[in-house]
């Protein structure tokens, strides 16, 4: 099986010949090529070959067009703020009042921002490996992008005092995610991951997420398989389980669960979804390649008899970790 | 004389309710209420369910922030800027360290402290750490508690020890929390502390002060 195959196995609760392996390296390819993270950032054709060297030395099923949660704000109209080595941060938001809704406009994926960047990127990787492996894209879900608009105090308090605003808002950033996801698709991404780290219960609370996230999820998911997405890859880290649920709902088929989340109940919460996960993400850069061999092995364990699993790190694994943590899960996911 | 009820301020204070809270905290001034009293009785009662409330799995950012925005509503009105403080139970200094600007979280810590007694003297956010150790001389600070959502701070976190000692201030205590260092131990951080949550910060302080003002 190419890792295609294999991811394609995983997510219908076939059996692969082996449990796929996704190492959620994004960052981390820029820091093993000695590059620095803001180029890596704004420069697709190098994003392509720093993921192909990873992809290269370590020999998982994916990679990651994949640059930060501020490149749809950024193509809005923030302003941002590249530091050398980290990920950029917002320095004035788009949406500077939040009652300028009517001012947005959708930003155009083949010229707003870092956007034609990224698409450049998606192309160059399936050059590279065509269907053998995965491609994966990635959009901010609409509570991330609403977030990254506005600043998560304004947009908050905002939710809250002003929710047909709100509404509003999300339905934009809605359409922003569905109009970039399209075009990576286009571009040759199997699929774009949705990110979506501010719709975790560590900042909404569940009902929160069912009333306001869940149906523009569901919207994004949908025009997703319309336009040829292999499958609905669904990331929010964080304590999951009240808001694992309702994934079915969304159209979801691969749910990533974060290391603060049990695998049993990552299971019990979605028996009938494929689940990615969950290896605590700082262990890649504080413990040995022990360690992570038997998290990982923990883990396979735990899934064998009920299949449905791609072997992850809960999220990102952080720019700065150690390399040999992250061949020791690779290796760990071999024959299993 | 009857002593007025706290139950419509914690609650206002519970729902988020900064208009209701402010409106209710007037009709109690206004019938005599101490200032004092509003506060243990009212806003810190409310914290005190807020904090039962908020498990690890239950704590949420919205709902924190609309009580916490509400509770530093009742302050200021109760304390303006040039009203004598009330007596507090130590001082911490917060700040978010250099290279990481997100500071959400150190706000809702010095939002929950603050509301549970303390003073905080707040470094705000891309903050070197010795800034901080210098705040915390300066202010006499019981505790110095740093936040970081990104990995790449955790060798600062690492040094605040030795510079804490190097300037004879190893009585100070040494706390840390936010998405990224909490993934950590207090033995790996080389720090007294690392918390899940706001409210983990605030017992561990409690134990310390004994929770008295």
């Amino acid at each position: 099986m190419n890792s295609i195959e294999r991811i394609r196995a995983a997510t219908g609760f076939e059996r692969p010949d082996r449990v796929p392996v996704i190492a959620q390296v994004f960052g981390h390819a820029a820091v093993l090529s000695g590059v620095s993270l803001r180029d890596y950032l704004r420069d697709g054709d190098l994003l392509a070959r720093c993921q192909i060297k990873a992809l290269q030395r370590y020999g998982y099923d994916t990679v990651f067009a994949l640059m930060d949660t501020s490149v749809e704000t950024e193509a809005v109209g923030s302003i941002l703020t590249y530091p050398p080595d980290q990920y950029p941060h917002v320095k004035s938001y788009a949406l500077s009042d939040a009652g300028n809704l009517e001012g947005l406009s959708l930003p155009d994926p083949q010229r707003s921002g870092r956007m034609p960047e990224l698409l450049k990127a998606v192309r160059r990787l399936r050059q590279e490996v065509g269907d053998e492996v995965l491609v994966v894209g990635c959009v901010s879900g609409p509570m991330t992008v609403a977030v990254q608009l506005l600043g998560m105090e304004t947009a908050l308090y905002l939710a809250i005092d002003h929710p047909e605003r709100f509404a509003r808002l999300l339905d934009f950033s809605a359409q922003v995610a569905i109009r970039f996801a399209t075009a990576q698709i286009e571009a040759g991404a199997h699929l774009p991951l949705v990110f979506d780290p501010c719709a975790s219960p560590a900042v909404i609370p569940p009902q929160f997420f069912r009333e306001f996230e869940l149906p523009r999820l569901r919207t994004l998911f949908t025009a997703l398989k319309a336009a040829g997405a292999a499958a609905s890859w669904l990331h929010i880290a964080g304590p999951v389980v009240p808001i694992l649920p309702l994934y079915p709902q969304c159209g979801v088929d691969i749910a990533n669960f974060d290391y603060c989340v049990s695998a049993l109940d990552a299971r019990k919460a979605l028996p009938h979804t494929c689940l990615d996960g969950n290896i605590k993400p700082l262990a890649f850069v504080e413990a040995t390649p022990e360690m992570i061999a038997e998290a990982s092995s923990r883990l396979l364990t735990e899934f064998a008899s009920r299949g449905g699993f791609i072997l992850s790190s809960g999220c990102e694994i952080p720019p700065e970790a150690k390399p040999e943590n992250v061949a020791a899960m690779v290796a760990a996911a071999g024959g299993r | 004389m009857n002593i007025p009820s706290m139950d419509t301020l914690v609650k206002a204070l519970l729902d988020g309710d900064q208009t209701g809270a402010l409106d209710e905290v007037r009709n109690l001034r206004d019938v005599g209420v101490e200032r004092e009293r509003i506060i243990t009785q009212g806003v810190e009662k409310a914290m005190a369910r807020l904090d039962a409330k908020c498990t690890v799995e239950q704590f949420n950012l919205l709902e924190i922030m609309l009580s916490g925005r509400a509770v530093m509503g009742v302050i200021k009105e109760l304390y303006p800027p040039n009203a004598p403080l009330p007596r507090t139970k130590a001082t911490v200094v917060v700040g978010t360290l250099e290279g990481d600007v997100h500071d959400l979280g150190k706000n809702v810590l010095k939002g929950v402290l603050t509301a549970s007694g303390y003073r905080v003297v707040d470094c705000g956010k891309d903050c070197p750490v010795g800034q901080m150790i210098d705040a915390a001389e300066r202010e006499a600070a019981l505790a110095i508690s740093v936040s970081g959502l990104i990995t790449t701070v955790i060798p600062q976190v690492r040094t605040l020890r030795s510079k804490i000692t190097a300037k004879g201030l190893g009585h100070i205590k040494m706390m840390a929390g936010g998405a990224a260092l909490k993934q950590s131990s207090p033995e790996s951080l080389n720090v007294d502390f690392v918390g899940d949550t706001a409210f983990d910060g605030l017992h561990y302080l409690d134990q310390i002060t004994g929770g008295e003002q």
